[in-house]
């Protein structure tokens, strides 16, 4: 019964721990989005919209 | 050098493009999936541990309690074999499809494929928990658990190779025929207990016969575990797909950001808007500096698509590993420019 119980432990444990950092990586990754959305919102909001001449 | 080129403004706003963000209800179909799938998970083992009888035709030599390690083995096996590598072959597929291109294809094979490995690295742990007491190693050379495991390492070289700075497109098409090629091993493992003589026992359910040579609850909380793993896979999909957009979408802003940089550079020879921007654009802070402060508004490398990038911090170039990288470098604001673009 040993054999069992280590399998469904370190299965569940992995496929859980999988799922903890997807959560983690999604929280971070909007936190990002919505900070760079923020910022270039700010951004037009003070006239950034014009582009000026660059160089290629 | 011409300097009356403007940026073209593709993508004229982050609005315009849309966010990368679910819609509610999309949300809300994800929440319950991911519910759906912790309580089929946690009833597959209360029925397997507590609920369901022991093996009655082992007991001699194997004990009889080891069958209950066949309600999440088959499981985790089934949808890293099938489901998510089956599904990242199909994607790949219709992204090579002419027809079908779509980069949507791309994310959904390499979420894919994130997914499935760590499936299959489930499935060659409770296989080998498995193989201990019943055949007595951890591991053998048979032909089902070593194309297994070569399908393991083959998606694993999939994964390493999407980390490899190029374009989009680039990095899709590649992908898509490692993936294909990837792909060959599964109906490998799948017949490999019939094409040679293995240790691994044959298919008890998707046998040649379609006669299912198990049942009473053995079979419900099997079935159980089939589809409380198919819903894990599901809900891990959808949130690996959303990440894999949010990382495009972040690394295409960084992208815009490090080459308006490049030409800031080239339009004010004298450095003075980049002494104004203190040097270097401090990732997203870079869109937060004064107005006055730089020759191009930092705000608009995430407004407008660039045109094909060629210089320091273009995918391939110098400096292309900062941006590449998106998930290291978008997470807090720091490093979000490759070191190229300074």
């Amino acid at each position: 019964m040993s054999y069992v119980v280590a399998g469904y432990v370190i299965v569940l444990t992995i496929l859980f721990l999988y799922g903890v950092q997807l959560v983690w990586r999604r929280r971070r990754l909007t936190r990002a989005v919505e900070r760079v959305r923020a910022a270039s919102a700010a951004t037009v909001t003070r006239g950034a919209g014009h582009h000026p001449p660059v160089d290629r | 050098m011409s300097t009356n080129q403007s940026v073209s403004p593709i993508r004229p706003s982050t609005e315009a493009k849309g966010p990368p963000f679910p819609s509610p209800r999309a949300r809300r179909v994800e929440r319950t999936i991911g519910i759906a799938a912790a309580v089929g998970t946690a009833c597959t083992v209360w029925l397997g541990l507590w609920v369901t009888p022991p093996d009655a035709t082992k007991g001699n030599t194997v004990p009889g309690d080891l069958v209950r390690l066949v309600y999440i083995h088959p499981g985790v096996a089934w949808v890293a074999l099938y489901l998510a590598f089956g599904l990242a072959a199909v994607s790949s597929l219709l992204y090579l499809w002419p027809r079908t291109r779509s980069l949507f294809w791309d994310r959904l094979a390499a979420a894919a494929v994130e997914v499935g490995v760590i499936f299959n690295i489930c499935t060659l742990i409770s296989g080998s928990i498995w193989g201990r007491p019943t055949w007595g190693v951890w591991w053998a050379w048979d032909a089902r658990l070593t194309s297994t495991a070569v399908l393991l390492v083959l998606f694993l070289g999939y994964m390493a190779l999407r980390r490899v700075p190029a374009e989009p497109e680039v990095r899709a098409k590649r992908s898509a025929f490692v993936a294909l090629f990837a792909s060959v091993d599964i109906p490998i493992v799948h017949f490999s207990v019939l094409w040679w003589n293995t240790l691994h026992q044959g298919a008890t359910v998707l046998n040649p016969n379609l006669s299912p040579t198990i049942h009473g609850s053995m079979a419900w909380t099997l079935l159980l575990g089939f589809v409380a793993l198919t819903l894990v896979f599901v809900w891990m999909l959808l949130v690996r797909y959303r990440i894999g957009v949010m990382e495009d979408w972040l690394g295409s802003g960084e992208m815009d950001m490090a080459l308006t940089e490049r030409r800031a550079e080239g339009v004010d020879p004298d450095g003075s808007a980049d002494r104004a921007a203190g040097g270097r654009a401090p990732g997203v802070g870079a869109s937060l500096a004064p107005p006055s402060a730089p020759a191009v508004p930092a705000g608009a490398a995430l407004l407008s698509d660039a045109p094909t990038p060629t210089g320091p911090g273009a995918p391939g170039g110098p400096g292309a590993e900062g941006v590449a990288g998106a998930e290291g470098a978008a997470g807090d604001g720091v490093g979000m420019l490759p070191e190229g673009a300074r």
